[in-house]
């Protein structure tokens, strides 16, 4: 452990107490890592505002380590259930033996311990799109019986140019004209056979 | 004229329009792949059920998404720029016509040989005779020869109207007190329709511009015929 460099508050306050006397006297190092259990296991890495060597300043709720379940980041920085239940822990001193004695049921509890969901439930979609989907082709109609509704009660007639009639004497005289003769209307009139090309 | 419900251009009556056709299909094309790819890329990027933390920066792929886009805007921009120059090479016209911009009609002044002007007004939807196109029809049309270059100088004379025919491929600003340039030349016989391409009051969408070209021999007919008239 001594190999391991500091990394997290509770190292920093064993160094920094430590340092105080030559030998870092045991009780020392006690009261360091008691200031520490105050704030509860959860400070682990954390930026609680220290004050040089005697307390905790404050601590900032949404600086302390949260649980989170994300598919890309599999490991949260703490256990889910924090407060063990009796049985939940003496599974987790069973959890120090041998694993082969585990039953499933047993090791599932102790996965539900250290994670909410799994991979599984993290993973899996809604039936949301379908609210989605319903919301959408509703407002579609609804859109629609305003726009008939629209045609009915509010729109003058069109002109009379719209009647068949005159539409097909315009149609007649724009291949007369030979409109757009190259791809467009009038290519596409056999004049030979007076139909359209097939 | 369009047909109905027609959503492209309409065929060009003049080789300059069939420029801007080809160079229309050639940036669109461009554009219909590009944003295809990103489409694609955007859904794949959407559905991926996996993260990777771990992409920080890639100098590789930075250099071709630059690169790579200032070539396409080369190749889009080389015949742009090719079109924009053709249509102010030198040419000789052989008719030059004044197309004067008035609240709400056009005026047509052909001085070249003798004085000859006339107005150019909407024919209104109740005078139509059957098979006319409502809102495109003039009383008088600007005739011109066929497959000859023509000079159009395009002013107004009240607020700011704009000289447009889609299918010659012209659309001029018609500025009061400015004389703007255009030259065509259109290729076949015909009757092309164009409307008012800038906001000028009331009825802003009730100028048409209608041009008809014709062999010589009939625009000769027409122009002396058109200067008894007068």
């Amino acid at each position: 452990m001594s190999e391991d460099p500091p990394h997290s508050a509770s190292d920093w306050l064993t160094i920094l107490a430590s340092s105080y006397s030559d030998g870092a006297r045991k009780t020392d190092r006690m009261l360091a890592t008691r200031a520490l259990s105050l704030v509860g296991k959860r400070a682990l890495s954390t930026s609680i505002c220290l004050r040089g060597g005697h307390g905790v300043a404050k601590i900032d709720d949404y600086a302390m380590p949260a649980y989170f379940d994300r598919p890309d980041n599999p490991l949260p920085d703490i256990r889910f259930v924090q407060s063990l239940t009796v049985e939940q822990q003496s599974l987790k001193e069973k959890e120090m033996g041998s694993w082969a004695t585990l039953s499933n049921e047993e090791k599932i509890a102790l996965y539900r311990i250290s994670f909410d969901q799994s991979f599984a439930e993290m993973n899996q979609g809604s039936a949301e799109w379908k609210s989605v989907v319903a919301g959408l082709l509703f407002l579609t109609g609804f859109t629609g019986f305003v726009v008939l509704w629209q045609r009915k009660y509010v729109y003058g007639p069109v002109p009379h140019t719209f009647a068949p009639e005159w539409k097909e004497k315009e149609l007649q005289r724009m291949l007369d004209m030979r409109i757009n003769p190259i791809e467009g209307f009038s290519a596409k009139w056999d004049y030979e056979n007076k139909q359209w090309k097939k | 004229m369009a047909h109905p419900s027609q959503l492209g251009f309409q065929d060009a009556a003049s080789p300059l329009m069939e420029e801007l056709l080809h160079f229309h299909d050639h940036a669109l094309m461009i554009v219909i792949l590009i944003s295809t790819m990103v489409l694609y890329i955007i859904v794949a990027m959407v559905t991926a059920q996996l993260t990777d933390k771990l992409v920080l920066d890639s100098q590789e792929i930075e250099v071709i998404w630059t690169v790579l886009p200032a070539i396409i805007l080369i190749l889009i921009a080389l015949p742009s720029l090719r079109i924009l120059y053709l249509m102010d090479e030198i040419n000789d016209p052989h008719l030059t016509i004044k197309a004067l911009g008035h609240q709400w009609y056009w005026s047509y002044e052909y001085t070249d040989y003798q004085d000859l002007g006339f107005d150019s007004y909407m024919i209104p939807t109740q005078d139509l005779t059957p098979g006319q196109f409502r809102l495109l029809e003039a009383d008088h049309r600007m005739v011109i020869p066929v497959e000859s270059p023509i000079r159009v100088l395009i002013s107004a004379e009240d607020v700011l109207h704009s000289w447009a025919v889609p299918s010659l491929g012209v659309k001029v600003d018609a500025v009061p007190g400015r004389l703007n340039q255009a030259t065509f030349i259109v290729s076949r016989p015909g009757v092309f329709y164009g409307q008012c391409s800038e906001i000028c009051g009331a009825n802003h969408s009730f100028m048409p511009v209608v041009v008809e070209a014709v062999p010589l021999d009939h625009f000769e007919n027409w122009s002396s015929l058109m200067i008894e008239d007068a």
